[in-house]
């Protein structure tokens, strides 16, 4: 509707979340070219997890002998995903409240009413 | 294995960068919310591993594969993310054997560089080498 947006997103398809009607609050430094970098990110193999952290977490497992490179790789892609999914489901929850922030106790009801997200039931402690 | 709480750890701009980018702007997280988030990534860690080495061991291997990771994610419920991670998995990959063949070409340079500066050095005498007057290298 507004120029002002088309001429702004030159990048940015149609993959905006949020409906942001001359409300967008730049706030942080980031750039509507972020949702679209987070797709270029997921295809390319683009990597934001350290692997030599996630192949320690993994050592807790004392039945983990040895492991290839590549699932190493698919556990810290998986896990980037997995973070990402978990936010967007927290904010999902939210967008029927007019709140802005995502609160331990979004993240809670998630988990509560997630099958996929029973495995964290009781495992997180503050 | 001594657990050390920062070792079971993500890092915490990292885990940031990333719940940042799955939000529209305007979106905050608390700082609870955010912690939260970090464990249980951590904890979705050692599932998936655990259940990935399930798979391993019915097959009777010793060495965690993509596969056995694959198959986990299906039995936990994160089929959803197969897809992508396979194409991931060959991105990085191709860059994994671009890599290597990088510092292939690098190391053969290296050595063809090596043969020549010793071969101009018969004009000097090289207590490494021989004073045959040994030219030719032999090739294989």
């Amino acid at each position: 509707m507004s120029e002002n947006d088309e001429t702004r997103s030159t990048n940015k398809e149609n993959n905006n979340l949020e409906e942001s009607s001359g409300q967008s609050q730049l706030g942080s430094n980031e750039t509507e070219v972020d949702v679209d970098s987070v797709e270029v990110e997921k295809g390319s193999g683009f990597l934001r997890l350290p692997i030599a952290r996630i192949k320690k977490i993994m050592k807790a497992d004392p039945s983990l002998g040895i492991a290839s490179q590549d699932s190493v790789f698919l556990i810290a892609k998986a896990t980037e995903l997995f973070i990402e999914s978990l936010v967007v489901e927290s904010y999902q929850n939210m967008t029927a409240s007019k709140k802005k922030t995502i609160s331990k106790r979004d993240f809670d009801s998630c988990v509560e009413s997630i099958d996929s997200l029973a495995f964290l039931d009781g495992a997180i402690y503050e | 294995m001594v657990e050390r709480p920062e070792d079971l750890n993500l890092p915490n701009a990292v885990v940031t960068r990333i719940i940042k980018d799955s939000l529209p702007e305007g979106i905050a997280v608390s700082k609870e919310a955010r912690s939260a988030i970090a464990k249980a990534a951590s904890v979705f860690v050692l599932y998936t591993t655990s259940t990935a080495l399930l798979v391993t061991q019915k097959n009777k291997k010793k060495t965690l594969t993509a596969q056995d990771v694959l198959l986990a994610l299906k039995e936990i419920e994160f089929e959803k993310f197969v897809e992508p991670l396979e194409e991931s998995l060959e991105s990085y990959k191709k860059s994994q054997q671009n890599k290597k063949e990088q510092k292939a070409a690098k190391d053969k340079a290296k050595k063809a560089d090596e043969e020549k500066s010793s071969s101009k050095a018969q004009e000097e005498p090289m207590e490494v080498q021989t004073t045959d007057g040994d030219k030719e290298n032999t090739d294989d």
